[in-house]
């Protein structure tokens, strides 16, 4: 299988080289193209290279099984042989036909091979499940080249988009490239990647590409706005996508030690999977993790209620919109859907949640599209359409063959889309820097610019799904799988209903495409006293119209991603045997359409079937023949919003709105009031330990020692006397008003301190206590000289009492904590467990068995436990060294406060703010 | 803040001191000491040298920005922190080889010791740092 290496160097040539292109002089503009095309063309080739050595890999494999089965003769064998020999897939087409129309395939179907072809691993961070490792199955290998092929010719696009002639093209394409190279890495990873949070993080590399392509005109505030709202709604899906991977690799611990964090390990153990998903009562933890997940899809692929985001997305150059926002990105979430296919369609819940939400995107999107003006807000709710399309495809796939989850040339769909939607895409965007991109403005506009023109009318008969394309073949395919559910599920009928009035609506959006641009009687008019609805109608990049052979890398990107549709439609053998067939999924060894239609669609297939017409031809012929009458109609031409664009301001306003609510009712502004909320926690907190202690019947060491203290008091005399200053100063501090005053009771509480410490033998602790009262004493009476002249204010008596009782119920907690902390004999719960001080003295000087032995031994220091005798200095800079590290950062940090809010003074000079002269060198003094 | 006692005085106790507060550091791992003391001496005595001989000649002394001890700080310590991963050891593994002197018994010495002279950078650098630059709000009124 490819190598690891090979993937890896495909996944990141785009941004590597996209970063390179910031080398090049900023007026360098076909050579930067250059440069930046060879990203994806580097990862395109390496990509094929994988996916012709799999093939080659899997027929070799094929023929040796073959071998092996005729030396034992034994056909059942042959069947097991390739259920345990893997993926002797897309090539067993042929094979398997024949003998599975005998026996009713209801064991090997949905069987994904056992041995996914992944990739070896390069180690990143295994205790976190993250490493980088590829999974080079069909699906995969199909994405990474569609995004790859399709991102070489947007490269080459985006030069005839923004052009030369513009003020701020050179601009654009020196930021376009990095971007868009960034954005092919992300996407490419995506598909590619085989660890689930490897996905996760490609995943939101490609929300956080798409969020600065979207906002691209950093000046339009609206676009900004746009961006926003598509950033936010695809990061909520990804939190789900996160929730989702993560509870799946928890929930399947019982299955591979450690849990599944690995997509092709997902699939090798799809039969246990599979088990426990039929039961998923049992396993309720799997069901969360396919709704998690399927949030992230859905989110990503704009399925209603989720799809405002998407229109909204078209506010991007229109490079952007044919690539990220029609082709590639917005399928992510149709991929994450077709990679958990093949394990969770067994779960019961997969067709009922996917279906219904699919049907409906896909009939909204194509009701909304009809009403648009705008054309590439047209050609974005037609996405949105194809992707709840998609969706639906893989719920019906669920519960397609036979109660068995097979799916039927998903690839085919969704390479099919990408190949009408990307050049209508790229020829709106050309005709609007041209024209105008209203499609009320664009009567007879063939006759200016036929290119342009041709290209979207060629792309436009794919969005109808006319015969010739391979559109037509998908969308027969797909009413076909509708049909032969619903013969079991008799709910899908109405999902084929919704399919056959969204086509309807696809074909009407072509014939008025053709009637307006050829200027055709029907066509689409301006109206005089219209209002103006379309959303960003009208480019953000203006730019005068280019002339010269490069001027044609505006439509002929584009026209050479149309022609596929019509090479693969009028030739289908060659476009499934040789491209499309490779990448479809190993469930489709077993496909219905290859064994019940016949084999491959072809025109002379659909011809035989004209005369034996099944539903699905019927289907497809009464929406060209209906779809003709609405286009034409004009009753049906009004230009409307979308009522789903209040999701997004009305979410935006709760958040803020509430937030901020929330925000001035806890952030009051007020010290005290924030202290208090401090103190009131702690207590609370620690409240119930103190409380426990109490009640609890471990003596403790307090009464150890007061009982001691009480018969020895003229010896303790110091101590207690010392303390009772310490009490004494501290309940003082709140009683007194004048700041100063009671600056000089904390430090006389802090000096009372040092002088316990010396009593009881602590000098170090006493020596540091000493210099840090000086040094706070200090700064504190410099900071009251700078505050400004307090008030005094008269405090009334019972506000005094009630400071002095949270300091002394404060006071108290911690000096009870301290005290349990330093004297629980926790042997009583937990064998074994010394008290603190012991564990302390253990890790500073002791060694692992204990106190005595290696103390002070000079020749064996490794054995000691921090090496050192100063207990208190090894806990600061050995075991507890990574606390301190923390500490002196806080303590950095703090530092640089005091600095930045107490900038060096400007002086005024001759009416002219100047510098410092002695501050600006850079001293402090 | 001036005093002719003060200021004569400071010219003895502020060396001795920074000796000191070095002293204090380097023998912190076996006795009484640490960095953090050490830090906050030597941050004292050159309080006191503000206080007594004003802000220029503190600004002789210490001919750069108080935060460049912070930063220098950070990084020695957190270099100690790192290092030992280097040798695929965890981070702050200390090390506390014994190094022989001819002149008396074996020198302890932690490699935890450079971690606390980063501590000790730090400390200095934050306490002087705020007072002076407080002391110079102080001062400009």
């Amino acid at each position: 299988m490819a190598s690891e290496w090979t993937v890896l160097l495909a996944v990141l040539a785009p941004v590597a080289i996209g970063l390179v292109t910031l080398f090049l002089p900023r007026n360098w503009i076909e050579p930067r193209t250059l440069l930046a095309t060879l990203g994806p063309a580097i990862a395109f080739a390496l990509l094929l290279a994988v996916a012709i050595d799999n093939r080659d890999a899997l027929q070799a494999q094929h023929n040796h099984a073959e071998a092996q089965a005729a030396a034992h003769g034994n056909h059942d064998e042959t069947h097991d042989d390739h259920a345990g020999d893997d993926h002797a897939k897309p090539h067993a087409d042929e094979h398997h036909a024949s003998s599975d129309t005998a026996d009713p395939p209801l064991s090997a179907v949905a069987h994904p091979p056992s041995h996914p072809p992944t990739t070896g691993t390069i180690e990143w961070m295994p205790s976190l499940n993250i490493n980088l490792a590829f999974l080079t199955d069909g699906l995969g290998l199909f994405f990474g080249l569609l995004v790859s092929g399709i991102g070489t010719l947007i490269m080459l696009y985006a030069r005839g988009y923004f052009g030369r002639a513009g003020p701020t093209s050179a601009d654009d394409l020196y930021r376009f490239y990095p971007t868009l190279g960034f954005f092919i890495t992300a996407m490419l990873g995506v598909v590619l990647a085989d660890y689930t949070i490897l996905t996760l993080l490609f995943w939101e590399m490609t929300s956080i590409s798409s969020f600065l392509l979207i906002g691209w005109d950093r000046y339009d505030k609206k676009a900004v706005k746009l961006a926003m709202q598509a950033f936010f709604t695809t990061g909520l899906g990804g939190m789900g996508l996160f929730g989702g991977v993560l509870v799946f690799g928890n929930a399947t611990g019982g299955i591979v030690e450690g849990g599944i964090w690995r997509w092709s390990q997902m699939l090798a153990h799809s039969d246990a999977l599979i088990h426990q998903l039929q039961h998923v009562g049992d396993h309720p933890q799997l069901l969360w993790a396919f709704v998690l997940m399927f949030i992230g899809a859905g989110t990503k692929s704009a399925q209603f209620p989720f799809h405002y985001w998407l229109p909204g997305a078209m506010a991007a150059p229109t490079p952007v919109s044919a690539f990220l926002h029609s082709a590639t990105m917005v399928k992510a979430g149709v991929f994450l859907v077709g990679r958990l296919f093949p394990v969770f369609a067994a779960l019961e819940l997969f067709p009922l949640v996917i279906i219904p939400l699919g049907a409906v995107t896909m009939l909204y999107g194509g009701i909304v599209a009809l009403q648009q003006h705008d054309l590439k807000r047209i050609f974005a709710f037609t996405t949105v359409s194809q992707l709840g399309l998609l969706m639906a495809m893989y719920g019906i796939g669920a519960y397609s063959y036979h109660g068995h989850a097979a799916i039927d040339y998903d690839v085919t769909q969704i390479a099919n889309h990408a190949f009408y939607k990307a050049p209508l895409f790229i020829a709106a965007g050309a005709i609007g820097h041209v024209l105008s991109r209203d499609i009320t403005k664009l009567n007879g506009a063939f006759h200016k610019h036929p290119a342009i023109c041709g290209t979207m009318m060629a792309a436009a008969l794919g969005l109808a799904a006319l015969p010739g394309t391979i559109s037509f073949q998908a969308k027969e395919l797909f009413l076909y799988g509708a049909y032969h559910a619903a013969s079991e599920h008799p709910l899908v009928w109405i999902v084929l209903g919704m399919t056959v009035i969204t086509a309807v609506c696809n074909v009407a959006i072509c014939v008025r495409v053709w009637t307006t641009l050829l200027g055709l009687p029907g066509g689409m008019r301006e109206e005089h006293g219209e209002p103006d609805h379309g959303h960003g109608s009208g480019g953000h990049h203006e730019h005068a119209h280019e002339h010269g052979l490069l001027a044609n890398l505006i439509w002929l990107p584009g026209a050479l991603i149309v022609s596929l549709q019509f090479v693969g439609g009028i030739f289908p053998s060659l476009a499934w045997s040789n491209l499309l067939g490779l990448f479809e999924q190993p469930a489709t060894a077993h496909n219905y359409f290859a064994t019940e239609y016949g084999g491959i669609p072809n025109l002379g297939k659909i011809a035989a079937s004209v005369t034996h017409p099944g539903v699905p031809l019927i289907c497809s012929l009464i929406a060209i023949v209906l779809g003709v009458i609405v286009g034409l109609a004009k009753p049906l031409r009004g230009s409307i919003g979308d009522f789903a664009d209040r999701i997004y301001p009305a979410m935006y306003w709760l958040a803020v709105t509430g937030g901020g609510r929330c925000f001035r009712l806890v952030q009051t502004g007020n010290l005290k009031h924030y202290l208090l909320f401090v103190l009131g926690a702690l207590l609370l907190g620690f409240g119930w330990a103190v409380q426990a202690d109490l009640t609890s019947d471990n003596p403790g060491m307090l009464a150890v020692f007061s009982g001691e203290a009480a018969d020895n008091l003229f010896e303790y005399w110091p101590g207690i006397l010392l303390g009772l200053i310490v009490c004494l100063t501290a309940i003082l501090i709140p009683l007194t008003e004048v700041r100063i005053v009671r600056v000089l009771f904390l430090g006389a509480c802090g000096f009372a301190v040092v002088g316990l410490y010396l009593v009881y033998q602590a000098p170090d602790l006493a020596l540091t206590q000493l210099m840090f009262e000086i040094i706070s004493v200090i700064l504190f009476v410099i900071v009251l000289r700078l505050l400004p002249r307090e008030k005094l204010v008269a405090v009334t008596l019972s506000n005094k009492l009630w400071r002095v009782a949270t300091a002394v119920a404060v006071g108290g907690l911690v000096g009870w904590m301290t005290l349990i902390a330093a004297t629980t004999d926790r042997s009583q719960t937990n064998p074994g467990a010394q008290p603190l001080g012991h564990t302390l003295a253990q890790h500073s000087y002791g060694n692992k068995e204990g106190l005595d032995t290696a103390l002070g031994d000079p020749d064996a220091p490794e054995k000691r436990g921090g090496g050192g005798n100063n207990i208190v200095n090894v806990i600061l800079v050995d075991f507890r060294g990574f606390d301190t590290l923390g500490e002196i950062t806080v303590l950095g940090i703090a530092a640089m406060g005091v600095w930045s809010m107490l900038p060096h003074r400007r002086r005024r000079v001759d009416g002219k703010i100047i510098n410092d002269p002695h501050t600006d060198k850079g001293v402090a003094l | 803040m001036s005093s002719l006692i003060l200021r004569n005085a400071m010219g003895l106790i502020f060396p001795l001191t920074m000796v000191f507060a070095i002293y204090m550091a380097l023998k912190g791992h076996n006795a009484p000491g640490g960095g953090f003391i050490g830090g906050l001496i030597a941050a004292v005595a050159m309080v006191m040298v503000r206080l007594s001989h004003g802000k220029d000649a503190m600004a002789r002394l210490m001919p750069f920005h108080p935060r460049l001890l912070i930063a220098g700080g950070l990084a020695l310590a957190g270099l100690t922190g790192v290092v030992p991963m280097l040798f695929d050891l965890p981070m702050l593994t200390t090390r506390a080889p014994y190094l022989s002197n001819p002149f008396g018994e074996p020198i302890h010495m932690p490699t935890a010791l450079f971690f606390d002279l980063g501590v000790l950078l730090v400390v200095v650098g934050v306490a002087a740092g705020m007072i002076f630059r407080l002391g110079e709000e102080v001062d400009e009124g």
